[in-house]
């Protein structure tokens, strides 16, 4: 799960990490409370789960307080790449020098933590990694030895640093790491990290990743992403322990599953066949009737969903069970939309002769006649 | 012969009281399986099913034969339930729990690397033997005794592929579930030299997805290494870009790093083939004439 960059901040400040922690504010009434304590020039940025807000707008200056409620009139309420800003973090520019990058993240092929730093800073880093991989060093990290002081002398000499910046930059890699380990993080990243008049290091920028699965572990960040607006239909999907995921706006068919693999190959099949999946639903294994019931519910409650692909592959999960939520919420929820429903496994025999009566369940005897059931029934006309 | 489970197996199971450790310890026996100790703190002194339990592995250790384990345990206490098995000196330890903190598999696969020892999981449906043993939850009906080794990272894709080998009469030497994971505990990479080396396995599958580097790294060792066939599968190449498809380890990066594209092209080279459907997998197995 990302942070916002505020929160990012807030974890970088807690961690001693010299930054440029803002204040945050939600609406132009929080603004006006701060007219008094505002620093000129100040950054406006918008607080969204995704990069490009630079490009989108959503980063802008003010000279006075006019200039930052102009800025904040103009980015409160955009729409970034489908994140609808609600939050702005505002603070004063500082001037600097000289900008890198530098993250510690987990390298998936070492199975290690690995910093990674560039001379390049301020620009994005896959595209540098794209465009310029020789300015682009990286140091795995023993995680039994953790950050040393030698990493930061290897960064300092490919970015020319005085002896008192590579001191500091050896301190800053220990926070950087401490924070990633105690936090269980995926992703711990300045960008960019400048230098400021001074001469002293400081994060103007960070983002942090932390694992999904540690979060238990970590009351004060789940307590703080608990206040983040989510999407209704994930968040109802995740109250019955479903996993929700919207895929591409454009399309017209659902896919639940029992399964992540099987919601993958679900989605590459129907691709196969020239159409498009707009959200799936993993119902993970072992789910009852009452749960199934709820989750056909959520999953059809987008109305630009048409078309329902039920695909079971019954172990822990009964083919009988799933029968049994979906006869539940056509009877109670009145549900019309052609839904094609593929069983193969534990009771596939009790959950076909409860569809048998279901005028709108289309049975599909495997995942490729299911998903050809469905291509016939798109361009041979609409049931709904 | 077959892979880290066989008629020899003498099996632990770590949480063999919670619901899933009994109703699984269950379905093993009657698979064959021989489970010779059960452990859970606080519960030494009881059986289950006939299986002695202790309180800790070293107990289950000093007092059986045992040379496997298998947790049923919570992903929170996962690490810990590894890290006393491998510390018991069990060669083997199977992991099941999805959920398990990503730092947590950190610690596990470097300790189990400096002690010789493979980890099988997390988030995985353990590993099957057909016809021998089998270590984990897996629907095991499906399954048929044979001559192809299948690895996979998705238990339901895995299921899938198992299930239309067996119909069309392709048996499989060992099946094992590698997890959905950023770190598992054994890479394809780790397994590919068990079943190169299985004189019953003829040919490998291998059913991969999107992100992370382990396809990668596989094809990398094929190319030098493996005479046998190999048939790989990725799942995930239509998934929306960005997003954890369910399993944690199932992301590509904005780079493209983890893509389908790039894993498939790495296999294509080194000799791999490539099925691009569960279906496609065993219409390739029919054609190599095992």
């Amino acid at each position: 799960m990302d942070l916002m960059e505020y929160r990012a901040q807030a974890l970088f400040d807690r961690y001693g990490i010299p930054c440029n922690v803002g204040r945050v504010i939600g609406s132009l009434e929080e603004l006006e409370g701060l007219r008094d304590s505002l620093a000129y020039p100040a950054v406006i940025k918008a607080q969204v789960k995704t990069g490009g807000r630079g490009k989108a707008g959503g980063v802008r200056f003010a000279e006075n307080y006019e200039e930052a409620v102009a800025a904040t009139r103009a980015i409160l309420g955009m729409n970034i790449k489908g994140h609808i800003v609600r939050k702005l973090m505002i603070s004063e520019k500082r001037s600097v020098t000289r900008e890198f990058y530098l993250s510690v993240m987990l390298d998936r092929g070492t199975k290690c933590p690995v910093f990674i730093f560039s001379p390049e800073g301020g620009m994005d880093i896959e595209m540098l990694a794209k465009e310029q991989p020789e300015k682009i060093f990286r140091a795995v990290v023993d995680p039994r030895i953790g950050a040393q002081g030698y990493t930061a002398n290897y960064f300092a000499s490919k970015a020319g640093l005085t002896k008192p910046q590579t001191k500091q930059l050896a301190a800053l890699l220990r926070a950087l790491y401490r924070l990633f380990i105690e936090k269980n993080c995926l992703l711990c990243e300045i960008n960019p990290l400048a230098i400021n008049d001074e001469g002293g290091l400081i994060a103007l920028d960070g983002k942090v990743s932390v694992d999904d699965s540690a979060l238990v572990r970590l009351p004060d960040i789940a307590a703080a992403e608990a206040e983040e607006p989510v999407d209704p239909l994930v968040k109802e999907a995740a109250d019955f322990n479903f996993l929700y995921i919207p895929c591409e706006p454009s399309g017209d068919i659902a896919v639940v599953s029992n399964g992540s693999g099987m919601i993958m190959s679900c989605i590459d099949h129907i691709a196969k066949y020239g159409m498009t999946v707009r959200a799936s639903l993993d119902l993970g294994g072992g789910a009852t009737a009452d749960r199934i019931r709820e989750a056909v519910r959520i999953i059809l409650a987008d109305p630009a969903i048409r078309y329902l692909f039920i695909n079971i592959f019954g172990g822990i999960t009964r083919c009988s069970e799933v029968a049994l939520g979906i006869k539940g919420a056509i009877e109670e929820y009145g549900i019309a939309s052609p839904i094609i429903v593929r069983f193969e496994g534990t009771n596939k025999e009790i959950a076909l002769e409860t569809i048998k009566p279901l005028k709108n369940v289309i049975y599909a005897d495997g995942l490729i006649s299911g998903v050809k059931a469905l291509c016939d029934m798109k361009t041979g006309g609409d049931l709904k | 012969m077959s892979i880290l489970v066989d008629e020899n197996t003498r099996l632990i199971i770590q949480g063999i009281t919670g619901r899933e450790g009994t109703f699984h310890c269950e379905q093993m026996q009657q698979y064959g399986t021989k489970v010779v100790a059960g452990v859970t703190p606080g519960k030494g002194g009881e059986t289950v099913l006939g299986v002695p339990v202790f309180n800790t592995v070293r107990e289950a250790m000093e007092q059986t034969d045992a040379n496997t384990s298998v947790l049923f345990v919570p992903a929170l206490y996962t690490a810990d339930g590894v890290y006393e098995a491998l510390e018991a000196g069990l060669p083997t330890v199977i992991t099941i729990a999805e959920h398990v903190p990503v730092h947590d598999m950190m610690g596990v696969y470097h300790m189990a690397r400096a002690k010789g020892a493979r980890v099988i999981g997390p988030n995985s449906f353990g590993v099957i033997s057909p016809g021998k043993s089998k270590a984990g939850f897996m629907a095991h009906r499906i399954f048929r005794p044979g001559k192809v080794g299948l690895m996979s990272r998705s238990a339901t894709n895995c299921y899938e592929t198992v299930f239309m080998m067996s119909n069309a009469g392709i048996g499989q030497s060992t099946c094992v579930g590698v997890g959905g994971d950023m770190i598992p505990g054994s890479t394809f990479r780790d397994l590919l030299p068990l079943f190169e080396a299985d004189d019953e396995t003829k040919a490998i599958v291998m059913i991969g997805e999107i992100g992370g580097s382990e396809e990668e790294l596989a094809a990398e060792y094929i190319g030098s290494h493996v005479t046998k066939p190999v048939v790989a599968l990725i799942a995930g190449k239509n998934a929306p870009k960005g997003k954890s498809m369910g399993h944690a380890g199932a992301i590509v990066a904005a780079d493209g790093t983890g893509s389908a594209e790039n894993k498939e092209k790495a296999l294509r080279a080194a000799g791999v083939h490539i099925a691009e459907t569960t279906g496609g997998i065993v219409e390739i197995l029919k054609s190599l004439d095992l």
